[in-house]
């Protein structure tokens, strides 16, 4: 297991917190929740050692299109990368929803 | 009609689609962030709920609480923190109940059983889990659904045993050892874990029915499990499972054990009462729970007629006592029970002795006090033990044992031996106090070393590493007073040859623990050693209180 985070300027609200995923097989655990600072910040844990640039590049590919000031928080059980881009769409989306 | 599949469903999903639209409000959800302390110190990722989901809302209008447990994640093993969201949730439906608020339990089964990387954890909790359904059953139906993809194994197959009405998929398994373990024990002569048509034709769901272990087999459809649930909620209780001892114990007698069972056979020894009561030769085989029985109850003959289990009355302490304990047998007739593992026969000749005792107290104004000698190896791994329900032998025992509490016995239990796995919830676990012997040779865990490094995927070497990170996952009993489910550790006591003052050391400390007239498991969570060793068990109680009502 390796635990690593990353931070990005940013500064787009987000409406309310949101979770999305379970530590399984192939899968990753997103909680995301608003930020009081200008940042997004990752803070990551991961069963898959060593991939920590890979990581970073999704990151950076979602910061530059969405520049939420938030905490996101991952549980990861070997998400490939692509897994990780669509739970981060998914949990923003869940994010910015109307309350019912 | 377009069907939802259920099982294709997370644990969160599977609650919120069975509950009435935006009634569901999550207790100790994912941000509260109460996973468990004892994974990543393993190299293990934890989840933020540690894979258990607690949904409070309306099932049809009427309040229920869901506790869904989330296969995926570690298999959806029970760990400290998980197993004790169940059991607190549990404990507060059992409060509601008590001062009138119908709330109904309805409890997701999708679980290898005790979490490996927190054995002891597991099995004290799962005890506890079982204690509180028990108690529940004679307020509300407990709901169990074994909808698939883990299916229930190992201890929670035998708390699944203890629901007032179990629903099931033919694409669920539900069995007390799964099929790798039963391999790795007895052998692939006993039970080959690649052949699938043999594991489904034992404990898939379409045999667990037709044998009449669970009482309904519907679709993997949201709408079905509703409707399922439903029904269930409205039928008329029967007597549960557990409590049909001469039923099962006819249908044992009935079977041959040398040779492999069928379904067919099991279907048609069920539902004929008369039987056979085949002779089973008594080979008074060495043992240190046969030893203490004999010391314990100064020789008194055993009036069980079966010779696995050894039951006496007795005046201890100026007041009656029950003993019972559970010895080996060369000669027993079910050859993967030989060595005093609890199999078919021995759990529901538990539950026969524990329940002639209630019953034959019920109008006493003092109940008899149960001792249980614990020496027990391990649960009986075998295909017959499987194919007729062992689960339900040992959930039996275990029912009878918690009934016996609820009925005002003080149980108590002492650890002579080993006290392992499903043999250890079925007798001892459900003690409302534990003593046993400070003594290097007694084990106390959740499955034998070479099975939970194959299970989890790791070297035996590894596994032994772990077990310096964390105490529950140790075999020791040193390491085990740490877990606070101890009352005391009694040192300088030679376990197999014992002395005059090693025996009446023990029985002063047995007197003790009997004189405390506890008829609950509670004190597990106050001693010294659990403050530290039981800690988040502790914590995920407050916070499950604080956020109930």
């Amino acid at each position: 297991m390796e635990s690593f985070s990353f931070k990005y300027p940013a500064g787009k609200k987000i409406r309310q917190r949101a979770h999305i995923g379970v530590v399984g097989s192939g899968d990753l655990e997103i909680l995301l929740e608003p930020g009081n600072e200008m940042y997004t910040v990752f803070n990551i844990r991961t069963a898959a050692d060593g991939f920590q640039e890979i990581w970073k590049a999704v990151f950076e590919r979602f910061v530059a299109l969405n520049a939420i000031a938030a905490i996101v928080t991952i549980n990861d059980f070997g998400a490939t990368p692509g897994v990780v881009g669509l739970r981060l769409a998914q949990v923003l989306e869940i994010a910015n929803q109307e309350q019912s | 009609m377009m069907q939802t599949s259920f099982i294709e469903l997370k644990a969160r999903e599977r609650a919120i689609a069975l509950l009435d639209q935006h009634s569901c409000r999550e207790i100790l959800d994912p941000f509260n962030r109460i996973e468990s302390p004892h994974l990543a110190p393993q190299g293990i990722v934890p989840e933020s709920d540690d894979g258990m989901v607690i949904a409070k809302g309306l099932f049809k209008g009427q309040e229920a609480v869901i506790l869904s447990i989330e296969g995926a994640f570690q298999g959806g093993g029970i760990g400290e923190v998980c197993g004790s969201k169940i059991a607190g949730a549990l404990e507060r439906i059992l409060e509601d109940n008590r001062k009138g608020k119908r709330v109904i339990p309805i409890i997701i089964f999708d679980t290898g059983g005790v979490r490996l990387q927190e054995a002891n954890y597991g099995l004290l909790i799962i005890s506890e889990i079982q204690s509180a359904i028990v108690a529940l059953r004679d307020f509300v139906p407990v709901i169990g659904l074994i909808p698939g993809n883990v299916g229930s194994f190992g201890g929670m197959s035998i708390t699944a045993a203890l629901c007032s009405e179990l629903i099931m998929t033919e694409a669920a398994r539900f069995g007390l050892n799964g099929p790798e373990v039963i391999e790795q024990e007895a052998g692939i002569q006993e039970f080959n874990s690649r052949d699938r048509r043999l594991i489904w034709d034992t404990i898939g769901g379409k045999a667990r029915f037709e044998t009449g272990l669970v009482d309904q087999l519907i679709a993997d459809d949201v709408t079905a499990f509703k409707q399922a649930i439903q029904s269930a909620i409205s039928r008329k209780s029967t007597v549960p499972r557990t409590q049909q001892v001469d039923r099962f114990l006819c249908a044992i007698n009935q079977l041959n054990p040398k040779v492999k069972s069928t379904r067919e056979k099991i279907i048609n020894f069920l539902s004929q009462p008369s039987a056979v009561t085949p002779r089973i030769e008594d080979a008074k085989t060495a043992s240190r729970g046969r030893t203490w029985f004999a010391a314990l109850t100064a020789n008194e003959p055993s009036i069980s007629g079966f010779p696995g289990v050894l039951v006496a009355d007795v005046v201890f302490n100026r007041q009656p006592a029950r003993f019972i304990a559970v010895v080996p047998n060369a000669a027993n007739r079910y050859p993967r029970a030989v060595h005093g593992e609890v199999g078919l026969q021995e759990g529901w000749v538990l539950a026969k002795y524990i329940r002639q005792a209630i019953e034959e107290d019920a109008n006493q104004p003092v109940k008899r006090n149960i001792v249980a000698v614990i020496d027990v190896p391990s649960q009986a791994y075998g295909y017959n033990e499987e194919l007729m329900g062992i689960h339900y032998a040992c959930a039996a025992s275990v029912d009878a044992y918690a009934t016996a509490r609820l009925k005002g016995h003080a149980v108590v239990g002492v650890i002579v031996g080993n006290a392992i796995s499903g043999a250890f919830l079925a007798h001892g676990l459900q003690s409302s106090r534990l003593i046993a012997l400070n003594d290097s040779k007694i084990n106390v865990q959740a499955m034998s070393k070479e099975s939970a490094a194959r299970i989890t995927k790791r070297s035996l070497a590894a596994l032994e590493e772990a077990t310096k990170k964390v105490p529950a996952m140790a075999y020791d009993i040193n390491n085990f007073y740490t877990l606070g489910a101890l009352d005391v550790l009694i040192d300088d006591v030679n376990a197999d040859v014992p002395d005059a003052d090693a025996i009446s050391r023990v029985a002063r400390e047995l007197t003790k623990a009997i004189a405390d007239q506890d008829f609950t498991l509670g004190q597990r969570l106050k001693t010294e050693p659990a403050l530290k060793g039981r800690a988040s068990s502790i914590l995920v109680r407050e916070k499950i209180a604080e956020q109930w009502d």
